[in-house]
């Protein structure tokens, strides 16, 4: 055996080795599929090239496991959204108003839940994905994989710990969205009124 | 005996026969001049030619493209098969386009929708725009901060006011069909499968008859390989059905023609026990061959259901040379010459009144039974000259030594007849004969529908119904045709007709329609908008609020001032207007048109109404016109009959005087009479194929009640004659009652039973002391 295969070898017991012990794509999927329910605040900045300052708006959000998503816009305007297996809802004066069903939007909101909710078969199929760090500090960059979605995209970026931090996605036409969840807390549950809210 | 005419009539028919085969040969010097299309038998219900253009515009993709949908449970497997399936379908060269994904060309998209801003806007949106621009603006805010919007094609900083996501999201969603962002397939859930849609557009040239079969083959190739993953396909396009009905008129001809062949060869030796007999088959092929000829001389081509109902001539042809052979039953001995001599004015009196039935067919509106009429008068005009110049020259030394047992039968028959007239007289057997006919006339049912013309499998059916059914999308044959001046009243005709449209969308009356004023508004409307917009800087606070720059506002708005009017051909030309295309009918003689198509009707008189009072609007129904028409001709059908018997009555009075003429009429009227009552009895609905049909059976069973009249040989030879005659005509029309397409069935049916009583009626015709019968004396 002469001495290239042997380093060779020595190489591939050694990246074996390694990749049992980092921290993996099933290992995070698994910490973020854990809490059932998870409350928070967010802040999104829109940086759109042409504006100095960013688009900035804040509120609350509610991830529900076996439910979906609120999404509590405070400010500058009121506004709470619902995403579910239903699809996207809007509150009006007179209740939730499921919008239309843009193939486009709902294919969008599914990747969002995936991301938020640690599904990552669900992002595989559309993104190349790549995780660094360990289970208290990662980041998770997705790169999109097909022609359509490379014409939206240039990458989305995902970082955090226990929970999602932030969310970062880089859009092909210069802008980006960048979004901050604080202060999550997975120990409470669903109030009277979230649950109202999900199940109407 | 010959005489020296009898010696150079086979010569001289020979040259024409060689002069017909010539023809016949440079008319096939292309391959066969056949056509399958159903529409070209049906009759055309107007001369506007724009509408015709309309019509086959709307056709084209029925018979060129396939829809098919690829589902597996798992959505990756399923757009895995599509993906491999459309590659090979490229590769197959059967296709000018096969799609599977959908492949956005953004830029183009991006740069049609800023070009619209003020053309494309929807009706909706304009309204909002100019009765509330401070809620216009407030939407906008709305929409920057909404992180669910969805990505919109075009950036904030070219469109701050956001017209360009408005115009994306009111174009008409596409049945239940979803893009898969991934993939850029187009899937649609259901029955816990994912459905990949695959397109595909034949390279489509409408005369080839192999095409239709060749992706009928492919396709099922498809299936088996995508069997073999798990994977479902399933497929709806013109084409299957084109295939189908090709399949279907091939293997009908091969046993209508085959089965009639055997059978009447078979009887023929049965009967005359030689083999050189099986020449009185010459009239038949030559018939054939006149009325293909003649056929595609006079309409450039032939129709396989031409061909189907022509084969039925088989029996008819083979009558005339029976009409002498079966003279040797009396004539000992048989000469064929002498025996023609005898028969020559009953066979030419035969000629006359079938050609006079068939081509009373021919002044229907249908062309298809112009062409069944032309094909067969000429192939009957070919199977009697024949049978009168050549046959008889080839039979010359032949004697005839029939069976003996056919006339064994005729005799009993005839004292069968004698024996029931003895114990119930002629005027009872009528009584009970029209309580019969009114029993079963009361009964009857009519029915008519273009669907009777295809017999379409039921797998194909359900498979279209399925796909409908999983996609949404519900095509449908009727659409709306808007004529106007120019593109403004178009487009102006066009709203008004969708005000009304979308009513009935509303009370799920229609699913869904299609109209060039969903893609652009009228130049008139552009201007609006471009007004409305100067006046946005009164509302836009809310806007700079946020921080978007006044400057970059002000400078949108002075693009959006000097944006262009755009017109329809502006608009389609945009990756937006692909799905409007085919609906631009552009200039025509008076103006200018366009047509609205409609998704999943389910009354279609509505839609006529709403028609009724638009200037400039139509709807277009051809299965509806169809099936109208259809129904008047039944009542011209039984006009042509009657005027079609008073012509033969005309004929007949010659040798037969008015009596005898017109009980010979008589005969056949009533054999249809009680035709149609079995019909009833039977519960099979009255068509217009079974008019029709006793249309046919009045002019052929004219033939029996003249063959029983003259009486050469005696009442028993006579009626063995009519036997024969009879028993060949029906076995070709017989076998045509198991044609699995109904028209072509009820048409069989009909003619059966209408032969079936004409026969037994026949003996009736009385007897004619006749010149015929002294020549037959000293014969």
């Amino acid at each position: 055996m002469n001495v290239l295969l042997k380093s060779l070898g020595a190489l591939a017991l050694l990246t074996l080795s390694s990749l049992a012990n980092a921290f993996d794509l099933q290992q995070l999927s698994e910490q973020l599929a854990k809490p059932d329910v998870i409350h928070g605040q967010f802040t999104q900045e829109k940086h759109l090239r042409a504006l100095p300052q960013p688009l900035i708006s804040r509120g609350s959000f509610v991830l529900a496991k076996n439910h979906g998503l609120l999404w509590l816009l405070k400010t500058p305007l009121q506004q709470d959204y619902r995403i579910s297996a239903k699809g996207i809802a809007r509150r009006d004066a007179t209740g939730w108003q499921l919008l239309p069903n843009k193939s486009a939007g709902a294919e969008q909101n599914r990747l969002f839940l995936a991301v938020l909710q640690g599904d990552s078969s669900g992002l595989q199929r559309d993104f190349e994905l790549a995780l660094s760090g360990d289970a208290q500090k990662w980041q998770l960059t997705l790169t999109p994989r097909s022609v359509l979605l490379k014409q939206v995209f240039n990458q989305i970026n995902i970082s955090g710990g226990a929970l999602v931090n932030t969310i970062e996605l880089l859009e092909t036409q210069g802008d980006s969205t960048v979004l901050r969840m604080q202060d999550s807390t997975a120990g409470q549950p669903l109030s009277d009124a979230e649950q109202h809210d999900f199940a109407e | 005996m010959t005489l020296p005419s009898e010696r150079r009539l086979p010569w001289l028919f020979l040259i024409l026969l060689l002069a017909v085969v010539a023809l016949g040969a440079w008319q096939w010097r292309d391959g066969a001049p056949l056509s399958a299309n159903l529409m070209e038998l049906v009759p055309g219900t107007h001369p506007d030619a724009l509408e015709l253009r309309a019509e086959q515009r709307m056709q084209e993709p029925l018979n060129r493209d396939m829809l098919v949908l690829v589902g597996h449970a798992d959505r990756q497997q399923a757009v895995a098969m599509a993906q491999t399936l459309g590659e090979q379908w490229q590769a197959s060269g059967l296709f000018e386009k096969v799609q599977w994904n959908l492949q956005a060309d953004l830029p183009a998209l991006r740069t049609q929708l800023l070009q619209g801003r003020l053309a494309m806007l929807s009706a909706d949106d304009r309204q909002l725009l100019t009765e509330h621009p401070d809620a216009f603006i407030q939407q906008r805010v709305q929409a920057l901060f909404d992180p669910f919007t969805g990505f919109s094609l075009v950036p904030s900083q070219d469109d701050w006011l956001g017209l360009t996501g408005r115009i994306q999201n009111s174009q008409p969603q596409h049945g239940a069909v979803q893009l898969d962002i991934g993939s850029g397939a187009l899937i649609a859930d259901a029955d816990g499968k994912s459905w990949v849609l695959l397109r595909a557009r034949t390279t489509g040239s409408a005369f080839d008859m192999n095409q239709p079969l060749q992706v009928a083959a492919l396709l099922q190739h498809s299936r088996e390989q995508a069997a073999s993953a798990n994977v479902q396909l399933l497929a709806a396009s013109g084409l299957l059905y084109a295939a189908n009905g090709q399949q279907q008129a091939t293997r009908e001809m091969t046993w209508v023609g085959g089965g009639a062949t055997i059978g009447i060869l078979l009887l023929l030796l049965l009967a005359f026990r030689r083999w050189r007999v099986l020449l009185a088959f010459i009239p038949v092929l030559v018939g054939m061959l006149f009325g293909a000829v003649a056929c595609v001389a006079l309409f450039g081509h032939m129709h396989v259901m031409t061909l189907v109902l022509g084969s039925s001539l088989i029996g008819v042809a083979v009558d005339y040379p029976l009409h002498y052979l079966s003279k040797s039953w009396s004539l000992k001995p048989w000469h064929s010459w002498p025996a023609l001599r005898l028969t020559l004015s009953g066979l030419t009196l035969s000629l006359i009144t079938s050609a006079i039935g068939y081509l009373a067919l021919a002044w229907t509106p249908f062309p298809a039974l112009t062409q069944i009429a032309v094909f067969s008068a000429a192939g009957l005009l070919g199977a009697y000259l024949s049978a009168v110049c050549l046959l008889p020259a080839l039979l010359k030394n032949v004697e005839l030594r029939p069976a003996q047992w056919p006339l064994q039968l005729a005799e009993r028959l005839v004292r069968l007849r004698e024996n029931l007239l003895e114990h119930i007289r002629t005027p009872v057997l009528l009584a009970l004969l029209i309580a019969f006919c009114v029993g079963g006339l009361l009964q009857l049912e009519s029915k008519n529908d273009i669907r009777q013309w295809v017999g379409a499998p039921q797998r194909l059916t359900d498979e279209a119904q399925t796909i409908a059914r999983i996609t949404g999308y519900q095509p449908t044959s009727q659409f709306f045709l808007v004529r106007a001046a120019d593109q403004q009243q178009l487009l102006e005709r066009q709203a008004a007709l969708s005000e009304r449209l979308d009513q009935l969308v509303n009370l799920d009356k229609l699913q869904g329609y299609l109209a060039l004023n969903q893609l652009v508004s009228p130049p008139a409307q552009q201007q609006q908008v471009r007004e409305a917009l100067s006046k946005l800087p009164q509302f836009w606070q809310p806007l700079l609020e946020v921080g978007v720059p006044l400057a970059a506002l002000q400078t949108e708005l002075q693009q959006l001032q000097t944006l262009p009017a755009e017109d329809i051909d502006a608009a389609l030309a945009g990756p937006l207007g692909e799905p409007y295309r085919t609906l631009w009918l552009g200039p025509t003689e008076d103006g200018v048109a366009a047509m609205v198509s409609l998704q999943g009707l389910n009354n279609p008189s509505l839609l006529r109404v709403q028609a009724l009072d638009l200037p400039g609007v139509m709807l277009v129904d051809r299965l509806g016109d169809l099936n109208k028409v259809f129904a008047q001709t039944q009542i011209s059908a039984a006009e042509l009959k009657l005027a079609s018997c008073v012509l033969i009555v005309l004929v007949l009075m010659l040798p037969f005087g008015l009596g005898g003429a017109l009980r010979i009429v008589a005969l056949p009227l009533l054999a249809a009479l009680c035709s149609l009552a079995s019909l009833g009895w039977l519960g099979q609905p009255l068509t217009l194929f079974s008019l029709f049909g006793l249309l046919l059976v009045t002019a052929i069973s004219v033939d029996y009640a003249i063959l029983m009249r003259e009486q050469v040989g005696g009442a028993a030879v006579s009626l063995l004659g009519t036997l024969l005659a009879a028993a060949t005509t029906w076995l070709s029309f017989g076998l045509l009652a198991v044609s699995s397409t109904p028209a072509v069935s009820n048409f069989g049916l009909s003619v059966s039973l209408g032969l079936a009583f004409s026969f037994m009626l026949a003996p009736w015709a009385g007897r004619q002391a006749h010149a015929v019968a002294v020549t037959e004396r000293s014969a």
